[in-house]
């Protein structure tokens, strides 16, 4: 039963191509100790990764790169061998260790790197060891409980030197939390609610990010009302989509129905009647029924009226503030421009006539989180970000069951409904059948940060200068954050992938310009010469260069980190070949990182 | 003389410099292109994003006709001296933003189609308020409306484009070696047929670096992987769809890369920091080179976004009218450069126009019909096609009572009679328009 040393000599030595102790300098603990002394190292350090999160720390020390990197690369290569090599060459490594921890049994790599790549901005070698150590569902749970990362208020003018305007500013910080932070889940759930709750900082000031990407970030594991309402009062949605300073309508003017009518199209209901599992409700002509009429979006847009942005000098407002605004909190009511006439909302529910606007905005997304479209719209539009373009109508059923009532009977709760997203059986039917079919293309940014995780990249300096024209290069991808074209968004969920009938949304960026400029990305990353301040370590002496010693050990680590430890034969013989065709450890390892990034086998997310 | 090379070539120029995308991997030209095609013809779709308001585009002149607009229109009506005139037009001028256009329409290379929209048969205001189910699905949503623009069909009833199925209709006679249909701003349903689909370049000066390879005499060994990848099937059918993305993305970088190795520079100057004529130039050089790609037929769609002006309105509008002119007027000049200025029509779409009545932050929302513009030597131009509505609120035309015109012309009519003079012969217009038998005119004569 405790094979535990003997697995681990064998199967290190077959994959590094060095002896054990380069990897593990004999301590006291490591080199007295016989099996049972060794798994607990192991699960040692996993728990001294959690604590020292190699990005995070990097950031706060700064030190040139040739000086650090034989620490660096004795770090990673324990990092490699404490999770990567037991799961794919030793399953039952971790099968022993967890009995002896009488524990449910761990998760495959697969599993693991699988829900990793669905809950946050990329797997790496640190965290799909944690994942497997902790379990799928306690995951959940330790990310639920993290503290949010939140992006700075956007500096004044004069900028820094590294950036020219407040949406360059603002950019960099929304890269590193995406890329270090420890809340990985809560900025990836938040990232699927930009797709939602679409603020396009092309027109929205951009003073105003902050906030925003604060408040979808803080709200991500609350509920769904909290968050529509939160929204709402945002300076960002309040500017984007007209709600701030929509007054009382006067003479022949009419009042905004900009936020009234996406509100519900688009961020809570859609346009069209849908069954519990997600299918269109017909009516008796077999036509979709409209969820709305215009009747009602103008009554939504008279229930809305009377909100202006804060003053900076957080004095009492009695007129709508179209001037000098803050940038900070919700919007105020000013009663004297909110429309007190009665609303027949949604539902047969009628606000009456003499409510305050602060009534009427309770009311009128009250009506709205109350009708029962919300559950499946929602449900499918985050399983689409999440997990699958297309998935099945009793996994929207599942899910949107989930949305209706979780466990304690309460309507929206996120935690829940996140849970049952990543949780279900049809999100972890990959873990074991790499035949299953689903998932989804990996959008541009989503592509950037996981090559970017996987690589386990660093910054050359502390701060946000890192991060540099990050979004410059992904505009040239076809999407940038928070900036989208319209508030319709970068893909329509509806997209069919071409010459297919699959759902496909973010295919609608996948275009012959983005796929070659993507090609030249995977290029200049693996050969540092893409982004100054932000590297990744593919030298000789590095983790994969070290590795390339055996282009078959190479090519199975990285196709841990980055598929799951599920590439395909026929792939992994190819690129084993190409890199067995050069002789450098480091051009090796840009080849397999290359090839790897660049295939659409890795580019659908499975 | 403009001074740089396109961006389409530096796209394209990737492939001659050793890259991914570089080594001819996929075979020279097609018989097609060797052939070359004697006559040519080609559509370009300019698709104004948003929903642009027609009631500030066309703008009555008359005292009267003048005042009641100012009237209903309130902070949005633009000054009565900005209008453009419009020659043989007593009544109505164009947008003050639209010098290039108004010269274009006097020329007569430009015609105006009033009060156009989504229908699916017609319409009066009594028949739409007894029912208004005999409308388009989901009238004022931008997602909707711009679908049923760019397919012709109810929504849901298709999925594929007007584009793509005239596309499918005449590629094998006149498509050349590259796709038929050409987006400049990304993959819309326009473009999508059933047995065809759309090419994706960039605009001209995009930034787009192209496909670097720094791994010197091995990045054959690397691109012929790389390839190899891409023959490769999972079952997964989303894996499929990207495989042959990418592999069509190197092919047609290959071949326009072939295409314009010995091509001129234009001598037009497209103007810069304007996002449309970026489209416009990139859409000039592959005109230019039609002959290499053999192309007889080439459909292209472009885009300007930010008309959904629910605010501020005056002020964006006229910015994007702007850009809209500045844009119309370069692309009129690079194809009579071209020598092509009777061969290549181009034409607006856009979601909807907006209601008359102003919102209270100088705005306007969602409404129905509005008026677009086409211009090519082939236009009969220099007059206004159509129906202008009634400017009155609750008057004959609105859906409503905030001046929502219900359109007296369908898009179906409009994109019929584009299609018709590209070659799509009538008895097949049926299949690429399934609506337009439920319409009287199947061509509305502009072109």
């Amino acid at each position: 039963m405790l094979r535990c040393f003997g697995e681990f000599t064998g199967s290190l030595a077959a994959l590094l191509g060095f002896p054990l102790r380069t990897v593990f300098p004999p301590t006291n603990e490591s080199s007295a100790l016989p099996n049972r002394g060794l798994c607990k190292v192991l699960r040692t350090s996993y728990d001294s990764i959690m604590t020292r999160l190699p990005n995070r720390s990097r950031t706060h020390a700064p030190v040139p790169l040739r000086d650090r990197r034989p620490g660096r690369v004795r770090r990673l290569r324990r990092h490699l061998a404490a999770s990567v090599l037991p799961a794919f060459l030793a399953p039952a490594l971790l099968t022993s260790a967890n009995a002896l921890a009488a524990a449910a049994p761990a998760p495959s790599v697969s599993a693991a790197a699988r829900l990793l790549d669905q809950a946050t901005f990329g797997p790496t070698v640190d965290s799909i060891a944690h994942v497997q150590q902790v379990g799928l569902e306690r995951y959940l749970n330790e990310q639920f409980a993290l503290p949010v990362s939140t992006v700075p208020e956007t500096p004044l003018p004069p900028f820094p030197s590294y950036c020219t305007s407040a949406n360059a500013c603002n950019d960099l910080a929304w890269w590193k939390n995406i890329l270090t932070g420890k809340d990985q889940l809560r900025q990836r759930t938040a990232f699927a609610l930009s797709h939602l709750f679409v603020v396009s900082f092309n027109s929205a000031a951009g003073a105003d990010f902050p906030d925003y990407q604060n408040v979808l970030a803080r709200d991500a594991f609350t509920n769904y009302l909290t968050l529509m309402k939160d929204v709402t009062l945002t300076s960002a949605m309040g500017s984007y989509l007209n709600m701030g300073n929509s007054g009382r309508p006067v003479g022949a003017a009419i009042a905004n129905e900009n936020f009234a009518r996406e509100m519900m199209q688009l961020f809570t209901l859609g346009p069209n009647r849908l069954n519990l599992n997600g299918t269109l409700r017909l009516d008796r002509d077999r036509q979709p029924v409209p969820t709305f009429t215009e009747a009602q979006v103008k009554a939504f847009a008279l229930a809305y009226t009377g909100w202006t942005y804060p003053s900076p000098l957080a004095a009492t407002q009695n007129t709508l503030n179209k001037s000098d605004r803050s940038h900070r909190g919700p919007m105020v009511a000013i009663n004297s421009e909110h429309d007190p006439s009665a609303k027949a909302l949604l539902n047969g529910t009628v606000l009456p006539a003499g409510q305050s606007a602060q009534q009427d905005l309770a009311g009128a997304l009250l009506s709205i989180f109350n009708d029962d479209n919300i559950a499946p719209f929602v449900s499918r539009s985050l399983i689409q970000h999440l997990v699958t373009s297309n998935p099945s109508p009793a996994y929207i059923a599942r899910v949107a069951t989930v949305f209706l009532h979780n466990a304690a009977g309460v309507r929206g709760d996120m935690k829940s409904i996140l849970t049952a997203i990543l949780l279900d059986p049809e999100a972890r039917a990959g873990d074991t059948n790499t035949r299953s079919q689903g998932g989804h293309l990996r959008e541009p940014l989503l592509w950037l940060a996981n090559v970017y995780r996987g690589l386990d990249a660093y910054p050359v300096s502390p701060g946000l200068s890192a991060y540099v024209t990050l979004s410059i290069k992904a505009s040239h991808l076809n999407e940038a954050p928070f900036h989208a074209p319209s508030v319709f968004d970068f893909y329509s969920p509806n997209y069919l992938a071409p010459g297919t009938s699959q759902f496909g949304p973010e295919f609608m960026l996948e275009d012959g310009a983005g796929v070659v400029q993507r090609a030249s990305y995977a290029d200049l990353i693996t050969n540092n010469q893409i982004l100054p301040g932000l590297r990744v370590d593919l030298s000789n002496t590095s983790t994969w260069g070290t590795l390339a010693a055996n282009p078959a050990s190479l090519v199975d680590a990285l196709a841990v980190v980055f598929m799951h430890g599920q590439m395909p034969a026929d792939m992994r013989a190819t690129i084993i070949s190409a890199v067995g065709a050069v002789k450098s450890p480091a051009q090796r390892a840009r080849f397999a990182v290359f090839l790897i990034v660049t295939s659409p086998q890795y580019l659908i997310v499975h | 003389m403009a001074a740089t090379r396109r961006s389409f070539m530096k796209f394209a120029s990737l492939a001659a410099a050793g890259s991914l995308a570089g080594l001819d991997p996929f075979g020279s030209l097609s018989a097609f292109a060797q052939s070359g095609a004697s006559d040519y013809k080609a559509l370009v779709c300019i698709f104004l994003f948003g929903g642009n308001d027609g009631n500030n585009l066309i703008i009555p002149t008359d005292a009267a006709g003048f005042a009641n607009y100012k009237h209903l229109r309130g902070p949005l009506a633009v000054s009565q001296a900005s209008v453009l005139p419009l020659a043989g037009q007593s009544s109505l001028g164009l947008s003050g933003a639209m010098p290039g256009t108004q010269a274009l329409f006097n020329k007569r290379r430009l015609a105006v189609l009033a009060n156009v929209g989504t229908l699916t048969q017609p319409l009066t205001r009594a028949q739409f308020l007894a029912n208004q189910e005999a409308a388009p699905h989901n009238l004022f949503s931008h997602a909707d409306q711009q679908r049923i623009w760019q397919t012709e069909a109810p929504v849901g009833a298709t999925d594929t484009g007007w584009a793509g199925r005239t596309a499918d209709l005449l590629s094998a006679s006149s498509a050349g070696s590259l796709p038929m249909v050409v987006t400049t701003a990304g993959s819309e349903i326009f473009t999508a047929g059933r047995s065809t689909f759309g090419m994706s370049v960039p605009p001209n000066g995009a930034g787009v670096t192209g496909g670097a390879c720094n791994e010197g005499i091995n990045c054959t060994i690397r691109l012929n992987a790389a390839q190899q990848l891409l023959t490769f099937s999972t079952g997964a059918s989303l894996v499929q769809a990207d495989q042959t993305i990418t592999s069509n993305a190197f092919r047609y970088a290959t071949e326009l890369s072939s295409a314009v190795k010995d091509a001129p520079a234009l001598h037009t100057d497209f103007p810069s920091g304007n996002p449309l004529a970026a489209q416009l130039e990139q859409i000039a050089q592959i005109i230019q080179v039609r002959s290499t790609l053999g192309a007889g037929r080439q459909i292209f769609f472009a885009s300007l976004g930010s008309f959904d002006t629910h605010s501020n309105q005056v002020a964006t509008q006229t910015w994007l009218l702007g850009q809209l002119d500045a844009a119309l007027l370069a692309f009129d000049s690079a194809t009579t450069e071209l020598g092509v200025n009777s061969k290549v029509t181009s034409f607006t779409m856009s979601d909807f126009g907006r209601a008359l009545t102003p919102n209270t932050v100088y705005g306007s929302d969602h409404a129905w019909g509005s008026h677009h513009l086409i211009m090519g030597g082939a236009v009969k131009g220099g007059r206004l096609y159509g129906t202008l509505p009634t400017l009155a609120l609750a008057g004959p035309d609105d859906a409503g009572t905030d001046g929502r015109w219900i359109p007296t012309t369908s898009t179906t009519q409009y994109a019929a009679t584009l299609a018709s003079w590209f070659g799509v012969p009538p008895p097949e217009l049926a299949s690429v328009f399934p609506l337009l038998p439920n319409f009287n005119s199947a061509n509305l004569g502009f072109v």
